[in-house]
């Protein structure tokens, strides 16, 4: 696992360019500070300061390399590297609350915006105008959209809003690609149509996540639960209460394997069984340093008795890679299908790495389906 | 024995009728006060099986009755809560106390 320490805030939202030489990040303010790696070191590149606001999402493309960001200024730029400098143009979004998050569509020619709004903003590129336009998905969103993932059809696309619900629209633009063929979350796909909505769960859905293939989707919430809705069952919807504090971030590592991670920290591996239709935990990825474990005096024991209701020196510390919640999750190498190595940041200012292969040597039970 | 088998019996059909989801406060406080009686009718020793005897909506749901229950002390009721309390985070974790806060329908 390597991690490392960019700064002594949140890191608030972070991309990576395709050969994962250069991460774009948001420290916490209104810019996108973009390092390269060199060697072992990560040395800062360039800093991107358009935004009024704070930075809330950034998602770089592989293929087209251009990235997109969108900010608590309700706006989003377009940023296309010139040379050794990257120029921003700006998208009008047409909200009136803070954007929250972004998202580049498969095949680069749209992003989605979710916004404080109540909406998703799709934004696609007008040849004729030279100017980025967008349409709105509104109903029936009831409140912020926190976080978007596409279908790899390009057409469908998964939001988690803080009205409690995980929802799956079409974002077909017939100005600009062919009519998708039929999925199955459906056939019909006018622009906006609900193709699927989950019932309430009690908490905001903080992340959301299409499967490789597109036919499940994962979300987390705020009541500390995770959820797969699974296509080929007809949507039916698998759920899992958790043990631990709410979880902010999730992904696919396998078409059946999930890591999450959140307000514990440290990211965990859940397993969907297609047969039986549950999730289950499968442990916890973190791989605790040894720590000294020295006795503990009469004395120090009663005095902890006393400050702390407890006897025990466990938990005085965090034994954690992170020192605080992690709050964004990213596949680095295999994609979600076979993923090898992801990278989590949060809001200690740290960035992790972790390598699959050396966590299932390390934790001994732990089984990636 | 026989006190142990009714008071474990007795819990589960607490457990099992709860009104959640009713905006009825008469018969929510009365099966807050069944409960609380069920709960005190545990020898301590007995806590920890009857918990490990719930599923993880019955863990989540006795959560609720004891934080419930701390809303409204009596005379002994915060000490044997505090001891449900302890075993009953021992089963759910802190994702079941989240979802006492989180939770829409009260009991």
């Amino acid at each position: 696992m390597a991690y490392h320490s960019f700064l002594l805030e949140p890191i608030s939202c972070h991309a990576w360019n395709k050969d994962r030489t250069q991460i774009a990040l948001c420290p916490n303010n209104h810019e996108v500070h973009i390092y390269r790696k060199d060697g072992a070191k990560w040395s800062k590149v360039h800093e991107l300061k358009e935004h009024n606001g704070q930075v809330t999402g950034i998602d770089w493309a592989p293929e087209s390399n251009r990235l997109v960001t969108c900010g608590t200024d309700r706006n989003a730029y377009v940023w296309t590297l010139k040379g050794n400098v990257w120029k921003p143009t700006l998208v009008i979004l047409r909200i009136n609350r803070a954007a929250r998050c972004v998202k580049w569509s498969p095949k680069e020619n749209k992003f989605a915006v979710g916004s404080g709004s109540r909406l998703i903003s799709i934004c696609y590129f007008e040849q004729e105008n030279d100017w980025w336009v967008c349409k709105h998905i509104k109903k029936p969103i009831r409140s912020t959209v926190l976080s978007l993932d596409w279908h790899p059809n390009n057409v469908l696309l998964a939001a988690g809003s803080c009205d409690f619900k995980c929802r799956i629209f079409s974002a077909y633009i017939k100005e600009m690609e062919e009519r998708p063929s039929p999925t199955p979350w459906g056939s019909k796909m006018p622009f906006g149509e609900l193709m699927f909505e989950s019932s309430s769960s009690c908490g905001w859905v903080h992340s959301i996540c299409f499967s490789a293939s597109g036919a499940r989707v994962a979300w987390v919430s705020h009541d500390s639960t995770l959820c797969l809705a699974d296509a080929n069952k007809k949507m039916a919807v698998a759920s899992l209460c958790t043990e631990t504090l709410p979880l902010l971030a999730v992904t696919f590592i396998t078409e059946n394997s999930l890591v999450a991670a959140g307000h514990d920290c440290c990211p965990m591996l859940f397993t969907y069984e297609e047969s039986q239709g549950t999730l289950t935990f499968g442990g916890k990825l973190d791989v605790p340093r040894q720590s000294s474990q020295r006795g503990l005096t009469a004395r120090e024991r009663f005095q902890n008795l006393d400050k702390k209701a407890s006897s025990d020196t466990a938990n005085a510390t965090l034994d954690t890679l992170h020192k605080n919640s992690i709050s964004q999750i990213s596949v680095l190498v295999g994609g979600k299908a076979n993923c090898s190595q992801f990278c989590t940041t949060g809001m200690d200012g740290g960035m992790s790495i972790w390598d699959v292969k050396s966590l299932e040597s390390a934790l001994k039970d732990l089984k990636i389906k | 024995t026989r006190r142990r088998g009714d008071a474990l019996r007795a819990f589960h059909a607490a457990i099992r009728s709860h009104p959640a989801g009713s905006k009825n406060p008469a018969a929510k406080e009365q099966a807050q006060g069944v409960m609380l009686k069920v709960l005190t009718a545990f020898k301590s020793s007995e806590i920890e099986q009857a918990v490990n005897s719930l599923d993880r909506n019955g863990v989540d749901l006795l959560m609720k009755y004891i934080y419930k229950g701390f809303e409204k002390p009596t005379e002994n009721s915060s000490a044997i809560l505090l001891q449900w309390h302890e075993k009953a985070l021992a089963a759910g974790g802190l994702g079941s106390i989240v979802r006492v806060l989180t939770a829409r329908k009260t009991v």
